[in-house]
């Protein structure tokens, strides 16, 4: 049977998909419909949301992965391959390019050989919830933009931690809570009105842009989702804030 | 001395009658367990499914990825 942790909590049969309040059973296959959608313009899509920001946010995290070429990287919503690329390019030992959704994994092998990273780099398609991967096995586990949609981020925290050996440790950048008050209705202005206009001019999608937008204001703030890691287990949990708090790297040890 | 690697390619066996196909990652093939049981998973080269016996799944390979999701898994027959 699954092994998934249970929490004492009452669980929702509700749960939020972008403002919107759906059928838990139902946020999965919603999510992959906005990644199907959004797969082959994910990467400018990023660049345009986030004025090319995101790849300076990406360089830090891979930096603060720690690559060494005797660790082994699992890249959980690895997506088109952003930071598995960045952990080879940078000496980490093999990768694992995890994603539920085939579509974006498809665009992160074709540039995976157009940069010449496929001998140590393996594809696979999973639910970060309920992982295919043996207790112990991995050295770092990553997560870039992927927690946020997940509809049971407990699950993906305890899986997580499952998987990684002790002494590994579990990294997480997502976008957060801006901690700069004077700043957040320009950032309310960018994310509400100029992003699903972007993503209708560049991606033909308001309405996944929208969600992202969303999805980004329901997310647990920085203290919230250390507390989680912390629930889940994690050791030495930290957290730093990236540009002022748009985003943030949470990591914990397994100890 | 340096030039004895990359030349095995004739250790590929030739005799299976499936269409050409990615070959799957022989790391992953050797570390995925089933998702649901965490149990191991074994390889049916001739269907290119991975078989979960305890989960009585068979999860497919497209274009050498494996597909470790229940809701894609095929049943198997009782």
């Amino acid at each position: 049977m699954s092994n998934k942790a249970m929490t004492d909590e009452t669980v929702s049969d509700q749960t939020d998909f972008g403002f919107r309040a759906v059928p838990r059973a139902d946020k999965k296959s919603l999510v992959r419909e906005v990644f199907a959608s959004v797969a082959p313009r994910y990467d400018l899509m990023n660049d345009l949301m986030s004025l090319g920001i995101h790849r300076v946010w990406k360089q830090i995290f891979v930096t603060q992965l720690d690559p060494r070429p005797r660790r082994r990287l699992l890249d959980l919503a690895g997506g088109t391959g952003d930071i598995s690329f960045a952990w080879l390019g940078r000496g980490g030992g093999p990768a694992i390019l995890s994603d539920i959704n085939p579509a974006m994994l498809e665009v992160g092998r074709n540039r995976a050989v157009e940069r010449g990273h496929v001998a140590s780099l393996s594809f696979l398609v999973a639910d970060a919830e309920a992982l295919p991967i043996p207790s112990g096995s991995m050295d770092v586990v990553s997560m870039a933009f992927g927690l946020r949609n997940c509809t049971d981020k407990d699950a993906v925290l305890t899986e997580a931690l499952r998987v990684l050996r002790p002494g590994g440790r579990f990294l997480c950048l997502e976008f957060s809570r801006l901690e700069i008050a004077a700043l957040i209705p320009l950032y309310e202005a960018w994310s509400f009105q100029v992003l699903p206009r972007l993503g209708r001019v560049f991606a033909g999608d308001a309405e996944s842009y929208q969600y992202l937008a969303e999805s980004i204001r329901m997310f647990p703030d920085q203290q919230a989702l250390a507390g989680m890691m912390r629930t889940a287990g994690f050791s030495r949990v930290a957290v730093r804030n990236l540009s002022g708090g748009i985003a943030a790297i949470h990591s914990g040890w397994k100890l | 001395m340096s030039d004895t690697k990359g030349e095995d390619a004739d250790e590929v066996p030739a005799s299976d009658a499936a269409p050409p196909q990615q070959a799957v990652d022989p790391r992953l093939l050797e570390i995925l367990v089933c998702p649901l049981t965490k149990q191991p998973l074994v390889y049916d080269r001739t269907r290119n499914e991975l078989i979960s016996r305890a989960a009585g799944l068979a999860y497919p390979i497209r274009g050498g990825i494996p597909i470790m999701l229940p809701d894609e898994a095929r049943p198997l027959d009782a």
